[in-house]
């Protein structure tokens, strides 16, 4: 087929004057022969574009009449037409652009550095607290068996006072009246099933809670032992009054098996956080000290051990005597199987320290915790 | 707000549909001036801004007419997006666009942009080829087609005008001519593959 038989087909095709028939040849045409197919497409393209060409042309002219229009219109509204637009930098571009996701990173990032430096400040004070914190000087005795456990089985002729159950923890305590009343701290004896004292000559008593005071760390108990006769007279007396800044202080406690004597001075008349029961005193003492008595020069009763506090040198407390006897004196008396009667005659007052010890161990007692 | 820039809209379409010149110019000094600052943010000139906007305006308007159009977004942002491509298209070809990045002026766009603007360059393309070919022509070739084409004469007043012997020899004379346009044309305009 000529270019000219197609154009003329094409242009029938077009007027919509062909038969079915030459319709039917023409797309069975195009069908089997791509070559043909694309001139013919290539051939309508042709046409298509040269009508459109002078329905184009005229829309062109009418917006371009438009544009004339509307510029004439803008140039008389505003006679400095556009305002000369101001170049942006691709610099200016990119931060109008991401000026919001920056910003809003910015701010996690800020948030993100506080929190953390809050996080880890809260961190330092937390962990400051806990290398400067109290301890209650009761001891466990755990450890303890286990040594006597192993000299048992490389001696084994035993000794007859090792078979004994040493307790689960244990504290010292001292005497408060000849006929069996006792104190120590309530933290020594707390939660126990049952209580022994002994002391350093071997002689051991059961004894029994009377009372216990949570808050001010005291508790007294009371020797239940039928073989108990009473303690003798004691050697030393209760001070009433605070004593004062500077007065040297001592102690006897079991923080092992044996007893131990510490020295010291009083260094505050309050205790730990500003806790005006308690003194603070110079003693090096140790988990087994709780409960023990702290005696002044004239060996005067003045405190009851308590504990010390961590991380800090050489502080260490004691409940005031002050506090144990007024929590004697407000007890009431139905709770009490006999009245206290607290021993006035102070016999330890210008005797040299070691003969002062000497008296004084027979009524220092450790105390053993079973539970 | 937007329930409004919809009826206009439709009002435009309406005027397209109906031959109304005052649509047309209603959507020429509605949406020419943003198309003219986009254009001008991104180192173009007035002209440039009224050549891309004439372009994305005829394949709109030539989609109305032919009821092809689909339209899912105002027509501020349907124009924006064409222009916005063929824009990008033509700052890709010259060496002003040296950043790799253009400036938005309008937040939306268009998802059916990309066929359309490219539909709209081949169109353009095919204008400016046949412009020359029928440049070249000479006449009468060039009036004669125009005559029958462009201003829809009849074979016998062609005939007439030119002074040809019968209708059979102005025919034989408008299909020569056409031949030589065709091959004029396709020397212009390659195909799309």
């Amino acid at each position: 087929m000529s270019e000219r038989e197609l154009l003329e087909l094409l242009e029938r095709f077009h007027q919509h004057q062909v038969t079915s028939a030459e319709r039917r040849a023409l797309q069975e045409r195009m069908a089997a022969d791509p070559v043909f197919a694309q001139r013919v497409r290539e051939t309508e393209l042709f046409t298509g574009a040269l009508q459109n060409h002078g329905r184009q042309q005229t829309l062109r002219d009418r917006l371009n009449r438009h544009h004339q229009a509307w510029q004439e219109e803008n140039q008389k509204a505003t006679p400095a037409t556009v305002p000369v637009l101001r170049k942006r930098t691709p610099m200016q571009i990119f931060m109008r652009r991401y000026a919001a996701t920056m910003g809003v990173a910015a701010t996690v990032a800020i948030v993100t550095v506080f929190s953390s430096l809050l996080g880890m400040e809260m961190w330092r004070s937390a962990t400051k607290q806990q290398t400067a914190r109290y301890v209650e000087l009761r001891r466990e005795v755990d450890d303890l068996k286990r040594k006597q456990d192993a000299l048992l089985n490389t001696n084994p002729v035993a000794p007859k006072t090792s078979a004994l159950n040493p307790g689960q923890f244990s504290g010292t305590g001292f005497v408060l009246t000849s006929d069996g009343y006792f104190v120590t701290s309530y933290h020594v004896i707390e939660g126990a099933d049952s209580l022994m004292i002994e002391n350093k000559k071997g002689t051991r008593y059961k004894v029994e809670e009377i009372y216990s005071d949570q808050v001010r760390d005291l508790a007294l108990l009371r020797v239940t032992d039928t073989a108990f006769t009473g303690f003798g007279k004691l050697p030393y007396s209760f001070k009433q009054k605070e004593s004062e800044l500077g007065e040297r202080v001592f102690t006897l406690g079991y923080p092992r098996e044996d007893v131990v004597f510490g020295e010291g001075t009083l260094s505050s008349r309050s205790g730990v956080y500003g806790d005006t029961a308690s003194y603070q005193i110079s003693i090096p003492l140790n988990p087994g000290n709780s409960g023990g008595p702290l005696l002044d020069d004239r060996g005067n009763m003045i405190g009851v051990i308590s504990g010390k506090m961590l991380g800090v040198d050489g502080a260490a407390f004691a409940v005031k005597s002050a506090y144990l006897l007024t929590l004697l004196d407000q007890l009431p008396e139905h709770r009490l199987p006999k009245p206290i009667a607290l021993p006035k005659v102070n016999n330890l007052a210008g005797n040299p320290r070691p003969q002062q010890l000497k008296k004084l161990q027979d009524f220092v007692y450790m105390v053993k915790v079973y539970n | 707000m937007i329930s409004k820039a919809l009826v206009t809209d439709a009002a435009i379409i309406e005027g397209i549909l109906q031959d109304d010149d005052a649509a047309l110019s209603r959507l020429y000094k509605l949406h020419f001036p943003m198309v003219l600052f986009f254009v001008q943010s991104n180192n173009g000139t007035d002209d440039d801004a009224k050549d891309i906007f004439q372009e994305a305006v005829i394949v709109f308007y030539e989609k109305i007419k032919a009821g092809q159009l689909e339209l899912n977004c105002q027509i501020k942002t349907y124009l924006y997006s064409i222009c916005r491509r063929l824009w990008l298209k033509r700052l890709s070809r010259s060496s002003r666009f040296s950043h790799g990045m253009i400036e938005d002026t309008e937040s939306e766009l268009a998802p059916q942009a990309d066929g359309d603007a490219e539909q709209a360059e081949q169109n353009e393309l095919k204008f400016e080829a046949m412009g020359n070919a029928l440049a070249q022509l000479g006449e009468p070739c060039k009036t004669l087609l125009e005559d029958f084409y462009l201003r829809s004469m009849g074979m016998p007043e062609i005939t007439e005008k030119f002074g040809y012997t019968n209708v059979d020899s102005a025919k034989n004379q408008k299909y020569k001519c056409l031949m030589r346009l065709k091959k004029l044309f396709f020397l212009d305009y390659q195909v799309p593959s």
